[in-house]
């Protein structure tokens, strides 16, 4: 028999309830958390946002930290919701289990950054806040806080963070890496994102109507979703009580554009298509869907055709819940999962809020039902540059009846390695790059990609199975840019350009792009750990079979601002830039 | 017009990054986006819509509405010329 991944304990808090029993009601009440901003320090109020609704100090007190700590939003969410899932996982202690942690997030310690910022640059003095601004270490905040973690990690997939945090964590568990993982996602506002996507043009100033022909856009929401997840065997020996079954999911990537979804919704369809094969399932088991549905003319419409391409006119119940949360971003893959555990759990199909006009030739969502069984729903978690990632949740576990497709195990081998440790080098790009795709790319994109590239090039391969990126900081040029104009110019309509490219997933996604690779696709951001962690990653595919030839990069760059700050902190000095890229195989 | 034509093909090269072109490289008449014209993206729109907000004091609602105004950049020094704030 296959090894099943269940979830014993569910954590959650959004703008719409502050735990899980909050949820629920909120849920079935179809009572939105949609409206004006009470936390977020922003002149933009005519953007509805889902804001969790609890202020800093507030959830200091819920944890037990001290007021005057210093600590992101984000991560005080990320504890909210652990500490929540560890409760109802009945995991207080450690116990000799190996219990990990992975987080999914992209603002990292940004809310805090953004607030010190203009006084960092003024008087040239770092704060140590920013020895807090990556995401890994929000994520190692949050491991020491419970003391109970053997080892953390944190992916950067924009939007699809949370979810491929889960198909990690099952992935993991299946490979015996880990005896406990607890996974999900958080995203805090924050200014930075919030002006960004307003100069994406994407947001809608009236609150959202995902699949609705009228829709104009996304409303930002924030939060945080964790679950536990154990082996089912595991599980029933400790005699802890099942609430799902993690039964299916797939990454998969678009491989399009930093911004859009394909019109055809490939990566989605993918992505579906990996999930329904690894539960054993049909489409004709799934009777329900928590699409990604967030509400900008592109999304609805893409998602909608990839739906059509799996589930043809046999459609389940459709419904995207950001009209309750808002777009929460990272954390929605982790925040919807557990809505669809709710779901499963009290037999109904979650409304799609302000429906009201059909979309020509597009799907029509549900608007909520009681009573209902629901024995496998599919779960969608989106992200930029096309981090496509689909999961399947079961009521009741899935009777494969086969053993484990046991592949034999293959010895994974670094085939190549390229590094890049100056901007010099960066020039040779012209070689490899047409100028109307290279003008846009700042150095770590052109550092990653040329790397990239040279690798493939040294191992003859035009497209490998898989890209696994890491990096620490990301892209932090673009990033510093952007806080530059918010200083000097106000709330103003952001760089669009500069801020496509400032999550950590755009590197990976932009290789994805020019290859045309629609594998699996994440990002790793663990400090200096992330390399490991990606490698670890890449050995897993090629021992299973999943890949034969699997790009693992670690890109990161520095600005002069920020490493004179990070020199003050005596933090470890970094390149101006610095690539390394190998190709693993399996030897073959 | 010429002249206001010359400025927008300077400005859309800086924006744009346009690194290798110059202002004659760009044909007035020809298509600024898909394959059998300059080949310009979703992102570059949102680009052109803040480099008339800034540069000339025109604000649109919605990319959509640069659809017909950013075909070409005659169509933009047209739209430019009628509507400027500055």
């Amino acid at each position: 028999m296959r090894e099943r991944i269940v979830i014993t304990g569910e954590g959650i808090v959004s703008a719409i309830g502050n735990d899980k029993a909050a949820t629920l009601t909120s849920l079935r009440e179809g009572k939105s958390g949609i409206g004006v901003m009470q936390h977020l320090q922003s002149c933009h109020h005519e953007l509805p946002v889902g804001e969790v609704k609890l202020s800093n100090t507030e959830m200091k007190a819920l944890l037990g930290i001290a007021a005057s700590t210093e600590i992101s939003r984000n991560t005080l969410l990320g504890m909210l919701a652990v500490d929540q899932a560890l409760r109802e996982g009945g995991i207080q202690h450690a116990s000799g289990k190996r219990i990990l942690l992975i987080a999914g997030t992209t603002v990292g310690g940004m809310d805090i950054t953004e607030c010190h910022f203009d006084e960092m640059v003024a008087t040239g003095k770092a704060n140590p806040c920013l020895l807090k601004h990556d995401c890994g270490s929000c994520t190692g905040d949050i491991a020491t806080h419970f003391g109970i973690f053997c080892e953390h990690t944190t992916i950067s997939t924009a939007c699809s963070s949370a979810a491929n945090a889960l198909l990690l964590g099952a992935e993991l568990l299946k490979a015996g890496e880990a005896d406990i993982v607890v996974a999900g996602g958080m995203e805090s506002l924050t200014r930075f994102h919030l002006n960004g996507f307003n100069s994406l043009m994407i947001l809608d100033q009236e609150p959202c109507r995902p699949f609705d022909a009228e829709r104009a856009g996304l409303n930002l929401g924030e939060g945080a979703a964790f679950v536990v997840m154990e082996r089912e065997t595991d599980a029933l020996e400790r005699g802890a009580a099942i609430h799902a079954w993690l039964s299916g999911y797939g990454n998969a990537c678009d491989a399009f554009h930093q911004t859009a979804s394909s019109k055809n919704g490939e990566g989605a369809y993918l992505a579906m298509k990996e999930a329904l094969e690894t539960a054993h399932l049909t489409p004709l088991d799934i009777d329900y869907i928590n699409a990604h549905g967030t509400g900008t003319p592109n999304n609805d419409l893409s998602e909608g055709t990839a739906l059509k391409r799996i589930f043809g006119e046999r459609m389940p119940p459709v419904s995207s819940t950001k009209g309750f949360t808002g777009h929460t971003t990272s954390a929605s893959g982790s925040i919807e999962t557990v809505i669809c555990i709710l779901a499963m759990q009290h037999r109904f199909l979650p409304a799609n809020l302000r429906w009201a006009n059909q979309i020509p030739g597009g799907i029509t969502p549900t608007l909520g039902e009681n009573g209902k069984t629901l024995r496998h729903v599919l779960c969608n978690a989106f992200g930029f540059g096309g981090n496509d990632t689909a999961l399947i949740l079961s009521s009741r576990p899935v009777d494969d009846g086969e053993a484990s497709s046991s592949s034999e195990d293959r010895q994974a081998i670094v085939a190549a390695k390229v590094e890049i440790s100056s901007e010099e080098e960066l020039a040779e790009i012209r070689h490899y790059v047409k100028p109307m795709e290279a003008r846009r790319m700042g150095r770590i994109m052109r550092s990653a990609l040329l790397s990239s590239l040279k690798v493939m090039e040294q191992v003859g391969i035009s497209c490998p199975d898989a890209i696994i990126t890491a990096t620490s900081l990301g892209c932090l040029e673009n990033s510093e840019q952007l806080l530059m104009q918010l200083r000097e110019e106000g709330e103003v309509m952001l760089k669009p350009t500069c801020f496509m490219q400032s999550t950590h997933n755009t590197i990976g996604s932009a290789i994805a792009i020019h290859t045309g690779c629609h594998g699996y696709n994440v990002t790793y951001t663990q400090g200096a750990q992330s390399l490991e962690w990606a490698l670890r990653d890449a050995r897993r595919l090629i021992r299973s079979g999943k890949a034969r030839s699997v790009l693992v990069g670690m890109h990161d760059e520095t600005t002069p601002r920020f490493r004179s700050m990070m020199q003050q902190l005596d933090a470890e000095d970094l390149h101006p830039i610095h690539s390394i890229a190998m190709i693993l195989t399996c030897g073959e | 017009m010429e002249e206001l034509i010359l400025e927008l093909k300077e400005q859309i090269i800086k924006v744009l990054n346009l690194e290798e072109m110059t202002p004659e490289d760009i044909d007035t008449e020809a298509p600024l986006f898909g394959e059998d014209g300059l080949g310009l993206d979703s992102i570059d729109t949102l680009e052109l819509i803040m480099l008339i907000e800034k540069n000339y004091g025109i604000k649109l609602a919605s990319p959509a509405e640069g659809k017909t105004i950013f075909k070409s950049v005659a169509t933009l020094a047209d739209y430019v010329s009628k509507n400027r704030k500055k």
